[in-house]
């Protein structure tokens, strides 16, 4: 699904990333985990084209098409899609206006056309009862006023909605209650299966309770410097990251 | 009357002299261009207004009421019009005494060749909103049109006025001068949208006076002037007054376009708002002159001010100037002002999910308007402004 090697970025001048290989085949889920600023959110905003970063070195590859130098739009296009940390708020875009903007998008470079509203609204609505939330989400300006619950429920409604080839989940599990983020693992369940992929970003092995990893990679100082399975995650809950940098 | 009151005007105009940018009210608005501008001896014989002929709409043309328009308006018995030339009573065409300091406003009035005083019957209230149709149609080049007009509600009325400019014409400096007078229970909407490709010049002096328990909402529009400064002065003479103001601008190439706006809270417990957008591109600029003054004994006032800029292009300039003078010690006064470019970091979310840069800017322009919008009273004029935005953006 996504091949990245040898990434190097940074953001005015100070390197982050210093030489990614990650390897991500279709339906496999895998996790990264690391300390604050090891350089999990560069990665991700990294893979999704955030502009504010430069990439120094290496490539990234999804389904053998090179996407390094590719713009934000073409990338989701392609079937990315980054779940955001800290989603920003747009007031007087509702989020029914953004949902069909953005599966208009999608449908027009598939070539197909425009969904129609009653198929639109039936779609969402069926999510939005499964993440809990009322119907009349769709008509508030996004992420306007919303929780930090109802920001990353949000984030989890756009991505069975626009329905990616990868999803990039980035600390999509920070600040949730346990309810919270049962209902975003369960949204994040739905969406897998054996034809897309996930990686999930995280600090704390909680989320990892409900979503079984493949691979399990540490990141530290910008680089993986190691992989395995849950074992792993269970090795870095109990004894911190220090020990992986002996 | 009039006579005297143009000759008086005539006089001021000769002692105060163009404005220059030593005036607060002209520090960064361009008044040069604007003295080229020649009054000529106007008529209306040659033109047919028919194809405006709605029973709904009064048609000025070019400052002047057109009587035809006057004979088929639906709402004709319940109001009174007269010329301002034969009122008994000089003091209702009295203006603000900032006004007063305003040497164009002094042009307009000693340059018209006359005015309308209209008012409207007790306890009148017309179902629909009545369209002011300002029609330019001189092909003379650098042509300076004036016209002043009053408008006197009486208790009980609930009226709602939407004007707009039509240019048939070269292009022309049109001043208009208006004053409205809001006495106690009586609602007032008027709506101004501007959109002239002909490349007119707009300066616009509005006056109103509020009395007690008044709602008073300004909509206004603009697009395509190339200069276009409007003056609203708003006097909350009695308690219990509503004022409030929503503006939205678009300019792009080198447009200016400029509010001025003074609240007078001269009573108890009254609320103002003051809510102006503008949106700039290219080398446009624009200009937010807003003040709000607290007299002493208007308590528990209560008054906003905001204004926020979106600039499209680095050459854009917008000079904000939001000011409070309280004299009153228990009032809720707030007053902010933004100016900066779409923000990036939502630009790359909506870009995030496959929508392109261009669709995206435009979705935040958009956004940016559409909270002024939909603030507008009017539904059709809330549609009409929408559609000449959706417009604008598309270039």
């Amino acid at each position: 699904m996504i091949k990245i090697k040898n990434l190097k970025a940074s953001i005015e001048d100070k390197d982050i990333l210093k030489g990614i290989d990650l390897d991500i085949p279709k339906g496999e889920v895998h996790v990264i985990m690391g300390r604050n600023g090891s350089g999990k959110s560069t990665l991700a905003n990294v893979i999704a084209g955030n502009e504010a970063y430069e990439v120094d070195a290496g490539s990234i590859e999804m389904n053998g098409d090179d996407i390094t130098e590719m713009s934000i739009e073409n990338r989701a296009l392609q079937g990315l899609f980054l779940c955001f940390q800290y989603p920003v708020a747009i007031p007087g875009v509702s989020m029914a206006y953004f949902l069909r903007a953005a599966l208009n998008a999608k449908n027009k470079h598939a070539g197909k056309e425009e969904m129609d509203a009653v198929e639109f609204l039936t779609r969402a609505k069926k999510i939005l009862s499964e993440l809990g939330l009322d119907d009349s989400f769709l008509k508030r300006s996004i992420n306007d006023g919303f929780s930090g619950g109802e920001k990353k429920k949000s984030e989890i409604l756009q991505l069975l909605m626009l329905n990616p080839q990868l999803a990039v989940l980035d600390e999509t599990d920070s600040g949730l209650d346990v309810d919270a983020l049962r209902t975003v693992a369960k949204g994040v369940n739905e969406f897998k299966n054996k034809d897309n992929s996930v990686l999930i970003i995280t600090h704390y092995q909680r989320l990892l309770e409900y979503i079984k990893p493949d691979v399990v990679h540490i990141l530290i100082d910008g680089k993986i410097v190691k992989s395995g399975d849950m074992k792993l995650v269970y090795e870095v809950e109990k004894n911190g990251y220090a020990w992986l940098t002996k | 009357m009039l006579k005297k009151i143009q000759q008086d005007s005539h006089d001021k105009f000769e002692e105060l002299g163009y404005p220059s940018k030593k005036l607060e009210s002209w520090k960064f608005s361009p008044s040069k261009h604007l003295k080229k501008y020649n009054l000529i001896n106007l008529d209306q014989s040659n033109f047919s207004i028919e194809q405006y002929n709605d029973k709904y709409t009064l048609c000025f043309i070019n400052g002047e009421l057109a009587k035809e328009s006057l004979n088929n308006f639906i709402y004709k018995d319940g109001i009174t019009v007269s010329d301002i030339d034969e009122l008994d009573d000089s003091s209702i065409c009295s203006t603000s005494s900032n006004f007063e300091q305003e040497a164009f406003f002094h042009l307009g009035i000693s340059s018209i060749k006359s005015g309308k005083y209209f008012e409207f019957h007790k306890g009148v209230k017309f179902e629909n909103p009545i369209h002011i149709l300002n029609i330019y149609n001189k092909s003379e080049k650098d042509l300076r049109i004036s016209s002043f007009n009053i408008f006197k509600l009486n208790e009980g009325n609930n009226i709602s006025i939407i004007e707009k400019d039509i240019n048939k014409g070269s292009g022309s400096f049109n001043l208009n001068l208006n004053k409205f007078i809001c006495p106690d229970n009586t609602i007032f909407n008027h709506s101004m949208l501007y959109d002239d490709k002909t490349k007119s010049n707009y300066l616009g002096y509005n006056y109103y006076q509020l009395g007690q328990s008044v709602l008073l909402n300004i909509d206004s529009m603009n697009i395509n002037s190339p200069f276009n400064k409007n003056f609203i002065e708003v006097d909350l003479n009695k308690e219990g007054s509503e004022a409030k103001i929503n503006i939205l601008n678009l300019a792009n190439g080198d447009q200016h376009l400029d509010n001025n706006i003074l609240m007078n809270h001269n009573a108890e417990h009254c609320i103002s708002f003051q809510n102006v957008r503008n949106i700039l591109d290219d080398q446009a600029t624009c200009v937010f002159n807003g003040k709000v003054i607290v007299s002493h004994g208007a308590q528990k006032t209560d008054s906003n001010q905001s204004n926020k800029n979106l600039l499209l292009s680095n050459s854009a300039t917008a000079h904000s100037n939001p000011q409070l003078e309280i004299y009153a010690d228990d009032v809720k006064c707030g007053h902010g002002s933004t100016t900066g470019a779409l923000d990036k970091e939502s630009i790359f979310y909506l870009r995030a999910r496959g929508i392109n840069e261009k669709d995206a800017n435009n979705i935040l322009i958009k956004a940016f308007a559409k909270e002024i919008l939909e603030e507008f009273f009017d539904e059709d004029i809330r549609s009409l402004s929408e559609e000449n935005l959706n417009n604008w953006i598309d270039g």
